[in-house]
């Protein structure tokens, strides 16, 4: 997420290694150039160094910023189900109210219908007892006394299966209320619990809004920063573009002075091409391009970045084979880059391998095409990356114009 | 028999003041008795009281429809001991059961009427029958219909007893009636035998025999008794007419009035009177022998 910066450094970084390797092969009139070069190069790496550590807090912050927003759209996503739930649970809790109600009016009115047919059938035994009383003064009715003691009976006996029926009615009724209030106060029990875990992620929500408020001033912060940073670096690339300039004119000039001094003179050397090396170029490493040449889109950051070289992923330690014949013009560490080792091919073609774990040849060294000059470094995923960049006139050039790389 | 004197009415021409008297005293006499036996021919001694008091209640299913149950009673009163079969729907047995249990209405507001309908049957008086009882209640309870039979089974029984006791008392007072009468007449026509017993002499004189005189005497007697019995019972029968038309709770242990001229009473007082007649008869026959032989 953070490579596209780091291109843009690395351009810059390699410019000014190569003017720096460059240098020293000039007059030694330039030598006040080239330490100001070094100097430029020391400023420049701490300038990339800084952005590299913004880069990466930013990075951060934006992945926090985020996991944030992700988690405060779950939380409100929790919070709106627990909205429905609770008032899912609320109508629940109010219809079952309703029905505890109706259940207990229910069960009084039995009650009371109970208690009164329990006190007729008293009233009624009370006066079968006395009609049997009455009729026993009476002996000329036989018949009669006999017919109304059978329907006493059956009065009675519905009185008491009256009461009989109520009080079932009313043992079934107790029965539902009870029922039903423990079904309520599970449901409260339930809807408590449920308001506790909506007051919790209501807080939670909360909190998660702060941190996000927090991101988003760190992130305007840090944009901020790597955009004054950016500016920095535009400005150092202008002066080390212009060093450049100066370094080809001094040589320019030494050429012309030497062609003065000798009888013919010799023509100044024209910029080559990579195809145009003897025996051509090979891959440095059997990988696959995982970063392209050129303008990229970030989408991280949401802005376009101009990549000045590739990046080949291959299996951790695998060897990195130069990619033409050349001499070593530089073997060194750069921020960034880590272990980064530079190829001089002549007539302005450089070729820069970054990220390195160890160098196997050495700064002056002469290397044919194919020479192992070094190894990637280990991982625990198993693979590791290769930066390369092929620079021609002082230009970077896309390597998978001029090599077969699997993309 | 012209040229010599009637006996027949010797004792009216002998002693008329005495005999208007013991006539008017035998008429009145003649008068209860006659009310007494129309009574008990009426009432079959206690059976129409009994008859009028006891009933089989056959009662009915709770869903028998009004008119299946009317039939029911109609078929029940066609048997031959069965004097009256009436259906009373469950609404009519409600109110009957709130006139025998008052201040049970109030008790049930909304519970509805619990009682079912049932057939009354009641009995001829001279069918009030253990058996009679037994074939009409089982043939109540083999009906799909009914639902249980009241006959009374557990006082039944002493039920009859009593009423054939107080019939056999009620016709054995009445005997004793009859018996007073008998005893009442014989010392009567004894003590006019003695008063009269010159007079007989006299006759005995002049050639009537003894056994003439008594047999006239006699035959005069049970006339009179005959007549008299009649009267009796027709007053007595009356003044039970009357009752029976003035106090309507009498007919329900003597009987209706139109009952009275039943052939069955006519042939009861009838013989009634022929009894007394001859009770009078044996009263003054026994009665004169009595005085002749100095007893």
């Amino acid at each position: 997420m953070a490579r596209g910066p780091r291109r843009i450094l690395s351009a810059v970084l390699a410019a000014a290694v190569s003017l720096a390797i460059l240098l020293p092969s000039a007059a030694p009139a330039a030598r006040d150039i080239a330490a100001e070069l070094r100097k430029e190069r020391g400023r420049l790496l701490e300038m990339k160094d800084r952005e590299e550590k913004t880069v990466r807090e930013l990075t951060e912050a934006l992945r926090m910023e985020k996991r944030s927003k992700g988690r405060v759209g779950e939380l409100q996503d929790r919070l709106k189900r627990q909205k429905s739930l609770l008032s899912r649970i609320d109508r629940n809790i109010s219809a079952l109210n309703d029905r505890l109600d109706r259940a207990e009016k229910a069960v009084r009115e039995l009650e009371a219908a109970h208690g009164q047919a329990r006190t007729d059938l008293q009233r009624a035994e009370v006066v079968a007892f006395a009609g049997q009383r009455a009729g026993a003064a009476d002996p000329w009715r036989p018949s009669a006394r006999e017919r109304e003691r059978y329907f006493m009976r059956l009065y009675l006996a519905a009185d008491a299966e009256d009461v009989a029926r109520i009080t079932r009615a009313r043992e079934r009724k107790a029965e539902e209320l009870s029922g039903l209030e423990r079904q309520v106060a599970v449901t409260e029990s339930k809807m408590a619990r449920e308001k506790k875990v909506g007051d919790t992620l209501l807080s939670r929500q909360e909190a998660e809004r702060v941190r996000l408020a927090d991101f988003e001033r760190e992130k305007k912060r840090k944009q901020k920063e790597l955009k004054s940073l950016r500016a920095k670096i535009a400005r150092m690339e202008s002066v080390v573009s212009r060093v450049e300039r100066q370094v080809k004119e001094r040589e320019r000039r030494a050429r012309k002075r030497a062609a003065g001094e000798s009888a013919t003179g010799a023509p100044a050397e024209a910029p080559r091409r990579f195809a145009s090396l003897s025996g051509g170029l090979s891959t440095p490493l059997a990988g696959k391009v995982v970063t392209r040449f050129g303008r990229q889109h970030d989408p991280t950051f949401d802005v376009t970045i101009e990549n000045r070289g590739v990046e080949i992923e291959a299996p951790s330690g695998a060897s990195v084979k130069s990619v033409g014949q050349g001499e070593v013009a530089f073997a060194g560490a750069v921020s960034g880059f880590g272990n980064v080792l530079i190829v001089q091919h002549g007539g302005g073609l450089f070729s820069v391998y970054g990220r390195l774990e160890a160098f196997l040849v050495k700064q002056g060294e002469a290397v044919k095409k194919g020479t192992v000059v070094g190894r990637l470094p280990g991982s625990p995923s198993g693979k590791s990356v290769l930066y390369l960049e092929l620079r021609a006139g002082g230009t970077a050039i896309d390597p998978t114009s001029a090599i077969p790389l699997d993309r | 028999m012209r040229g010599q004197p009637s006996l027949w009415w010797i004792d009216w021409r002998l002693s008329r003041s005495h005999l208007v008297r013991e006539t008017i005293g035998r008429f009145l006499y003649f008068c209860l008795l006659g009310f007494a036996v129309i009574s008990l021919l009426l009432s079959g001694g206690v059976s129409r009281f009994l008859a009028d008091r006891y009933a089989i209640t056959a009662v009915l299913r709770a869903e028998v429809p009004a008119a299946e149950a009317e039939g029911l009673a109609r078929k029940v009163a066609v048997l031959p001991s069965v004097r009256s079969a009436a259906y009373r729907d469950p609404e009519a047995v409600w109110k009957e059961f709130l006139r025998a249990y008052p201040g049970v209405e109030s008790l049930r507001g909304a519970g509805g009427n619990p009682m079912p309908g049932y057939i009354e049957i009641r009995f001829r008086p001279d069918r009030l029958t253990g058996a009679d009882i037994d074939l009409v209640a089982s043939a109540l309870r083999s009906v799909p219909l009914v639902e249980q039979v009241l006959a009374g089974e557990e006082w039944l029984p002493r039920l009859l007893r009593a009423g054939r006791i107080a019939s056999l008392a009620g016709w054995g007072v009445f005997g004793a009636f009859l018996a007073g009468f008998f005893l009442v007449g014989r010392l009567q026509e004894r003590a006019r035998v003695v008063a009269l017993a010159g007079d007989f002499a006299f006759l005995a004189e002049r050639g009537v025999s003894a056994g003439r005189l008594a047999c006239s005497r006699a035959a005069a007697a049970a006339v009179s008794g005959f007549l008299l019995s009649a009267a009796g019972t027709a007053v007595g029968g009356g003044a039970l007419f009357l009752s029976l038309r003035n106090f309507h709770f009498l007919e329900a242990v003597v009987g209706p009035p139109s009952d009275l001229l039943l052939p069955r009473t006519i042939a009861g007082a009838v013989l009634f009177c022929c009894g007394a007649a001859l009770l009078s008869a044996a009263a003054s026959l026994l009665g004169g022998r009595a005085a002749r032989s100095g007893r």
